[in-house]
Order: C-alpha cells, then sequence, then structure tokens
C-alpha cells in the first residue's frame, strides 16, 4: 500500500538513465581489472619457474675476453648492497663433462654434450617435491631451455617422423645423462621437470650440482658466471644504470616485460578510473532522481510521517528500489563480463595455450563490492533525505 | 498522556499583535485526558496552527506546550512515532487523505500500523456512516463530505488519549454529523480519551466540558 503511495511520480527514463550508466560503468570497471588480471600472467609468469621480479645478470663479454667473465665475493656485495635488489643469489656451474641422450620410449635417441648449472633452490618457483635431489638418488630432475623443445619438435623429430612433443608430455622423453670427471663415471635417468624461457641454461637442483661437483671436480673453482637477483620494481631505471656502469649484462626481455606489465597496469587503471567515474556519475542520476521524486511525494511522504510511520519505513521503497537496481546491474555486468571474457580468452588462449584460467570471482568480489558502496550511499542518501521532510 | 498544557503559547506570526483577545494565546491552557473541549474560533486566528503546534509538524510559536509536563520540543523523531500512533490522533482540516487510494485503503493504512481494528469494524463503520458502497472507490472520486468521514475513521483506528478533529463536519448534513459524532464519542469513551474539537460555526453536539475562544 505504502508502494502504491509512493511509486508515483517515478520515472522510468530516469531509472534507466541510472541503470545504464551503472551498468556501464560497472562493466567498464570490472572488464578492465578482469582483462588485467586475465594478462598479466603472460607478461610476469610466462615463465613458470623463474619469477619476474627475478632479474638474471651476466658480465658482458668483452671482445678479447681477457677479463674475467666471474662475479668476485666483493661484486656480488656491491650489487646485494644497491636499494633495487631485494635478494641475490649465484649460479653455479658444473665442472666436470656432462653428455646427455633424449629419445622417446627407447627409440631413436639423440645425444649432445651439455653441462649444468644450479641456483638456490628458492629462486625456482616449483613445488618441492619435484624440486628435490639427496645423494643416492638414481634420478635427478631437470628444467631444460625451452629452446630446446622447439629443436626436438622442429629439426629432429620432424626429420625421423617421430611424434612432436608438447610440454605437457615431457614425461615421455627418456633422458639419460652422462657424468665424467676425476677418473670416475656415472650414469644417471634425468626427469624434465618443465621448460623455461628465462634461463638459457639446464637447471639442476642446488644439492645435486654442489654433490656431483664433490664428486667429479673436486679441485676445480667455482666462482660464479652468473646471478639471479631479486628486485623491489623491474622498472626501476637504477638497475639499468647500475648495469651499464659497471659493464654487465641483463635479459632484456625480463625488463621488456616488467616495462609492458606496468603499462598494462597504467592502461588498466586508466581504464578503471574512466569506470569509476562513470558508476560516480550514475551515482549522481539516482541520486537526482530520487531526490526529485522525494521532492514531488513530499506530500505523500509528510503525511505517511505524520500517521506514525517511521522516516526508515518510509524510506524503505526507495532503497529496496535503488538496492534492487544494483543488484540487477550486478547480475547483467557480470553475464557481460562473462561474454566478453569467453571472447578474449579464445584469443588468449589461443596465443598461449599454456595460460592458466583464473576465473572470475575476484571480479564478482570487486563487483559486490562496488555495488554495496553504491546501495549504501544511496540508502543513507534517501534516509536523509526523508528525515529532512 | 494525561494532561497538554499550553503555557504563554502563541504563534510567532501574532508577535507584533498586541490586541490578542484570545483564551488560548499567550494564556495558559491545560487539556486533560477523559474531557471534551470546543475550541470556537473565527477563521485566522490560528486554529489549524494550534494542531499543527500539538502535533508537532510546526514550532513556529513563542512559550512552551509540553506533555505530562515535557517539553514537547525536546521529544525525537521516535518519540513522535511513538506519540501519534498510541496517544494523539489528528483529524486534519485538509484530511491529509491519499487520492491515489480507495477508501478503505486510506483507513487500513493507519490501522495496519496499529493492528488497532478488525477489518470487519471498519466495514461498519462504513455501512454505519453511509459509505458503504464507497469501499473501493478510489478517494479521488469521492465528494469532500464523504472523504471527511473517511479521515475520520482514519483518527479512530489508533488508541489515544487525546483526539483533535479540526473542523471535521464543514461538509457534512445534520444527520451524518449525528452518525459521526456517535461513532467519535463512542470510541473515545471507550479508551477514555479528551475530545478536542475546532469549529468556526457549525460544530458537533457534545457534552463539552469546557468551550474555549479562540
Amino acid at each position: 500500500m505504502i508502494w502504491k503511495l509512493l511509486r508515483q511520480h517515478i520515472s522510468a527514463m530516469q531509472l534507466l538513465g541510472f541503470f545504464l550508466a551503472n551498468l556501464f560503468g560497472m562493466l567498464i570497471v570490472l572488464l578492465a581489472f578482469q582483462f588485467y588480471r586475465d594478462v598479466r600472467p603472460v607478461f610476469s609468469q610466462r615463465d613458470g619457474f623463474i619469477r619476474n621480479d627475478y632479474l638474471i645478470v651476466s658480465k658482458r663479454v668483452a671482445v678479447m675476453g681477457f677479463t674475467s667473465s666471474t662475479f668476485s665475493q666483493r661484486e656480488i656485495d656491491d650489487l646485494a648492497s644497491q636499494p633495487f635488489t631485494k635478494s641475490i643469489g649465484t649460479f653455479k656451474a658444473s665442472q666436470y663433462k656432462v653428455s646427455c641422450s633424449m629419445g622417446i620410449e627407447g627409440v631413436a635417441n639423440f645425444g649432445t654434450q651439455m653441462y649444468f648449472e644450479a641456483v638456490p633452490d628458492q629462486y625456482v618457483d616449483t613445488r618441492d617435491s619435484l624440486w628435490r635431489f639427496r645423494e643416492g638418488d638414481q634420478v635427478v630432475p631437470i628444467i631444460l631451455p625451452r629452446t630446446y623443445l622447439a629443436i626436438y619438435n622442429f629439426g629432429f623429430a620432424q626429420s625421423r617422423q617421430l611424434p612432436k612433443l608438447s610440454e605437457g608430455f615431457v614425461s615421455m622423453v627418456d633422458m639419460t645423462v652422462l657424468m665424467r670427471g676425476d677418473g670416475k663415471e656415472k650414469r644417471m635417468k634425468a626427469k624434465i621437470i618443465g621448460f623455461s624461457n628465462r634461463l638459457g641454461t639446464i637447471l639442476v637442483p642446488e644439492s645435486f650440482l654442489d654433490w656431483s661437483n664433490r664428486e667429479f671436480a673436486p679441485d676445480a673453482d667455482v666462482s660464479p658466471t652468473r646471478l639471479i637477483v631479486e628486485v623491489g620494481n623491474p622498472t626501476d631505471e637504477r638497475i639499468g644504470q647500475y648495469v651499464q656502469q659497471h659493464g654487465l649484462d641483463i635479459d632484456e626481455d625480463k625488463l621488456q616485460a616488467g616495462k609492458t606489465t606496468y603499462f598494462l597496469r597504467l592502461v588498466s587503471a586508466a581504464v578503471m578510473a574512466v569506470g569509476l567515474l562513470i558508476t560516480l556519475l550514475s551515482f549522481f542520476i539516482l541520486m537526482l532522481s530520487i531526490y526529485l521524486l522525494v521532492e514531488k511525494n513530499t506530500r505523500k511522504l509528510q503525511n505517511l510521517l505524520l500517521l506514525g510511520y517511521t522516516p526508515a519505513r518510509v524510506s524503505l521503497p526507495y532503497q529496496l528500489l535503488t538496492v534492487g537496481i544494483s543488484l540487477v546491474v550486478l547480475a547483467l555486468a557480470m553475464g557481460l563480463l562473462w561474454l566478453c571474457r569467453t571472447y578474449y580468452m579464445q584469443f588468449l588462449w589461443s596465443l598461449f595455450p599454456t595460460m592458466e584460467d583464473g576465473g572470475l570471482l575476484a571480479a564478482f568480489v570487486l563487483g559486490l563490492l562496488l555495488s554495496l558502496l553504491v546501495c549504501l550511499f544511496n540508502v543513507l542518501a534517501i534516509r536523509s533525505k526523508v528525515a529532512h521532510i | 498522556m494525561d494532561i497538554i498544557r499550553l503555557e504563554h503559547t502563541f504563534p510567532e506570526v501574532f508577535a507584533r499583535q498586541d490586541d490578542l483577545h484570545s483564551e488560548v494565546w499567550r494564556q495558559d491552557v491545560t487539556f486533560e485526558k477523559g474531557r471534551y473541549y470546543l475550541v470556537e474560533a473565527g477563521s485566522g486566528t490560528g486554529k489549524s496552527s494550534l494542531c499543527s503546534f500539538i502535533y508537532g509538524y510546526r514550532n513556529d510559536y513563542q512559550g512552551m506546550i509540553s506533555f505530562d509536563g515535557k517539553n514537547i520540543r525536546n521529544l525525537t523523531p521516535n518519540d513522535w512515532v511513538q506519540i501519534r500512533r498510541t496517544h494523539l490522533s489528528l483529524m486534519w482540516q485538509e484530511l491529509r487523505l491519499f487520492p491515489e487510494l480507495t477508501a478503505l485503503e486510506n483507513v487500513l493504512i493507519k490501522n495496519r500500523l496499529t493492528g488497532h481494528k478488525q477489518k470487519k469494524d471498519i466495514r461498519r463503520w462504513f455501512e454505519e456512516l453511509g459509505i458503504a458502497d464507497k469501499l473501493d472507490t478510489p478517494l479521488a472520486q469521492m465528494s469532500f463530505g464523504q472523504q471527511q468521514r473517511v479521515a475520520m475513521m482514519r483518527a479512530l483506528v489508533q488508541p489515544f488519549d487525546f483526539l483533535f478533529v479540526d473542523e471535521p463536519i464543514s461538509h457534512l448534513d445534520d444527520g451524518n454529523t449525528q452518525l459521526l459524532t456517535d461513532i467519535m464519542v463512542e470510541e473515545a469513551a471507550r479508551q477514555g480519551a479528551a475530545i478536542v474539537v475546532t469549529s468556526i460555526g457549525k460544530h458537533m453536539d457534545l457534552k463539552y466540558n469546557k468551550v474555549i475562544k479562540l
């Protein structure tokens, strides 16, 4: 009955205006947010094993190669003390001869000379149970450069009519390593746990490298040739300057990706700001519309209050109206978001097949928060407007 | 609530009038529960202002109005909600009904708040007042006299200690006036409440305890 009274003078056009403005604002905010979340891993976590904010630093190779390419402890300490450095680890290289042979289920081996490197386990982003070696183990986990997979697929397998391997099927690869040094020789199975773009090297657990160096090259010098550096912000200018001054090399790709991520964040933030602005404007449209409604219905509202209705009870219909609209907007925005996302994710997946699906939950939570905020402001504004009749 | 007291009260618009000859304005007046009052007034003497001051929706007056000794300027909005539901009832001269609702709905909108009367009691009133056929008629289609009867019923569907009726019978013939008076007095007596009737001429035939010239 109250509703029958108070729905008088409700302007469908004004509510439609709010509805559309709120919907677009919400959709833009959520879409920017979701897109950022979906695309960011492409730049920042493309390499599953080495995180984005780790830089790999080596010495620039001089033309004639006279200067030492290893890092002294003093140089490491200096880099560690730089403000952009969070932590630092060294690459260790195998000091003995390694050769390996690879094939599928025992067929058609191809072999090559190679080497091992290791970084402290904390820099390798994988499950501990996979990345472990204890003396006496007969299998060693390794991470290969992704280019190896390409070499195998497009060079080796192609010419021998062997099946091509996808990353998911690396466990099918039989890999045997043969280590020789200090008059000893040992053959071991290797288990490929993944491929990395960032490390142009064959990575083994540090514990394995320490053990094998002791075993096959007890006297060799193990000064590091490369460092792995965790930095707070990969786009920090000081990194570039330091590297320049000290004649170092860092993997440029990484910095590029860092910059791209930064740019992506900037663009997403700008788009989200526009979305928020539209949401804010839509809120004002609704506010104006409700104020107008309250003005037009002032007499009715006043009479209801004089009959003994509480301001809360009289405000309720308008509050429910706005909350209802907001919830419908949220539901619709989520639906549209889902549609848009399904569309663009097809492209992303075709470009980056290994990308993980983060889901819509975070966007939903954000949308819900935004809706609640808009509702809360509306509810309070209506209440105070009615209280002032 | 047992006593409504006006102490040296007068509307601010009268502030410059020194020649007020009123038994209410600038005087001390007391309304007591259970008694019947007639406030007689010429037009423009502030009859409706008196009702609106006491009912708490205007406060452009000087002096003090108190309920049981409590200054009504100190009442909170919540206090007013309670008072309007359970202690004070007012039938406005301008009625303040809702033209969008039917006659019955106009009464029910108050009764729903107080739960004071059964729906069948309200229907019986409609019959007694001769507008049973208008139950479901939108109020906007009813004459002012018929609307006055609806407004009276709405004023009666609540517990009250004081019932103020502002010009309740201006558009009613004598027969309908009597019917309306009977229903009003019956309900007020049942509740032991006071009735304050204002009138500029024609007035309800009641056993007034006091007649006050405004």
